[in-house]
């Protein structure tokens, strides 16, 4: 009991994470149709901008949140200089340039940053190995709590955002019918851009709670939770926010499960492989996933 | 006084023009119809003026030159487009439809949202349902409610019948009709049905492959035979 109890809170925790990724992800999806592969090293990027903030002297919770800036700016000027030129030619073309975008981020974050050993990356929250109270006999480290926590509430805020302001009708709308939004006078572009600046800084977010968690960075910190990331929009939808958060969180917890409760054959090493078979069922048997929408619309 | 004013319009899709430079008025306060039939440019036509593709000629509205202006310029400018096939935000409520149509307006439009519920009642029962849920009919008046939530001076109407049973169309005409009537809205319809569209138009445009090949009041073409043969069947 103690140890399910343990495991669901971990993967709550991580799960969290990985929501946050993943709403990224359906952020960018709903807005353009399109999946961006470069989301977590984006993330992983932006997570060294907030290390060097923290390096130069800002205190930390002030460099995460440069770091975030730092994600808009860049997720609105790649959809601004790249996406959108190479989507009017072709489709296929925005796959290859996310991929592109991928090696190329890494490559450069391995070229500025990469010659030093792996930079101490310190945690938002306290980290001590007593650092944690015990619920019910389940340890619940300070770290897990509070990365949950920041977690839900900016998806929270995300949320709010979507379903109560100007700017989120807005963004529904041109997710809905962008030649009708343009018809309306909403200016699409504006709303694309915003739309990969938002996903970008959420995914920065999530790039220094990971790093906090891994206690240093390098450039291949965010390849693991985005495989966990793209499994929870897959599960979920991926035109469902809320499924992707749901996802994320049940990818979480089914991972920690998973590698706890069958150690001898799944255990630490193959507990990627809860993903990828997730992956893999989902397109299988429910291509749009569990709260995705397969669109009916009557004419 | 010539509220929108069209000299020598010309447009089409990358190497293929659709439009060949063809000149047309609507003057406040009226109801003006472009007859044609399929690929005639109808539709083009409308995509021109609310800015959707690149377009060459002079479009003059209000005084004001918007041959290259954005769409969202134009809206804010007063012109508001039904497009064809209503093009509702399916996915979101009829409400939110409403209120993506005043996405250009800083003012209070709540009190707006209830007068055109006060003109289309249906809309108002199903206020918080999806708007892809919602019959044809129902779409079209979603569709016409939405473009007169930002408060248009000239309202762009892309085939407002197609697809809709006959007496839905009757009803929809005649509000068009009203609105026009009572508060002075422009109207500048495309219709293929050209019995309808001669019973509520002022004036009219005959389209043929992008060229506008007759033009006059619509007691004046409803009496031309060869349109009378070509258009109303008899």
């Amino acid at each position: 009991m103690e140890r399910l109890l343990q495991y669901v809170f971990d993967g709550l925790s991580l799960g969290s994470i990985y929501a946050l990724l993943a709403l990224g992800l359906v952020v960018v999806f709903r807005g353009t149709g399109h999946l961006n592969f470069a989301q977590g090293e984006m993330a992983m990027i932006c997570t060294f901008f907030t290390w060097q903030f923290h390096a130069w002297g800002l205190p930390l919770v002030v460099s995460v949140l440069l770091g975030m800036v730092a994600g808009f700016v860049l997720g609105a000027g790649v959809e601004v200089s790249l996406i959108r030129r190479v989507a009017k030619k072709s489709e296929a073309g925005v796959f290859v340039v996310s991929i592109a975008m991928f090696l190329g981020f890494n490559s450069l974050a391995g070229m500025i940053w990469g010659n030093l050993p792996p930079e101490e990356m310190p945690s938002l929250f306290p980290d001590e190995p007593d650092d944690f109270v015990r619920i019910f006999g389940a340890v619940w480290r300070y770290e897990y709590i509070g990365i949950m926590i920041v977690a839900l509430l900016l998806m929270g805020l995300l949320f709010l955002l979507f379903a109560k302001t100007k700017f989120g009708l807005a963004m529904r709308a041109v997710a809905s019918n962008p030649e009708s939004a343009r018809l309306v006078g909403i200016p699409t572009g504006v709303v694309l851009a915003a739309s990969w600046g938002i996903a970008a800084a959420m995914g920065a977010l999530s790039g220094a709670m990971v790093g906090g968690l891994a206690g240093e960075l390098t450039s291949l910190l965010m390849f693991t939770p985005f495989i966990y990331a793209s499994a929870s929009a897959t599960l979920g939808g991926f035109d469902s926010p809320g499924g992707a958060v749901i996802a994320g969180l049940l990818i979480g917890v089914g991972e920690q499960l998973a590698a706890g409760y069958a150690p001898g054959w799944i255990g630490q090493e193959l507990r990627l492989g809860v993903a990828l078979v997730t992956i893999f069922v989902v397109l299988l048997f429910k291509p749009s996933g569990l709260f995705g929408s397969t669109k009916v619309e009557r004419v | 006084m010539s509220l929108l004013s069209i000299t020598d319009l010309a447009a089409g899709y990358g190497p293929l023009e659709v439009l060949h430079g063809f000149d047309l008025q609507v003057n406040q306060g009226e109801i003006v119809v472009i007859l044609g039939a399929n690929g005639a440019g109808k539709t083009t036509t409308m995509r021109a003026i609310s800015g959707m593709i690149p377009r060459r000629g002079r479009i003059v509205f209000d005084g004001q030159d918007i041959s290259s202006s954005s769409p969202d310029s134009i809206v804010r400018l007063g012109i508001a487009q039904v497009p064809q096939g209503r093009g509702t935000f399916a996915d979101l409520t009829v409400e939110d439809n409403m209120l993506a149509g005043a996405y250009i307006r800083r003012d209070e439009v709540l009190a707006d949202v209830e007068r055109w519920f006060d003109v289309f009642p249906r809309l108002r029962e199903r206020r918080s349902q999806r708007a892809g849920s919602l019959s044809g009919g129902e779409q079209q008046m979603l569709a016409i409610a939405r473009a007169l939530m930002s408060r248009p001076r000239l309202l762009l109407c892309d085939e407002p019948s197609l697809g809709l049973a006959p007496l839905i169309t009757q009803e929809l005409f005649g509000v068009l009709k009203k609105l026009n009537a009572e508060e002075g809205l422009s109207i500048l319809l495309v219709e293929q049905n050209a019995n309808l569209a001669l019973k509520v138009a002022h004036r009219v445009y005959l389209l043929e492959t992008g060229n506008v090949v007759s033009s006059g009041s619509a007691a004046e073409l409803a009496a031309d035979d060869s349109i009378r043969k070509a258009y109303l069947g008899s």
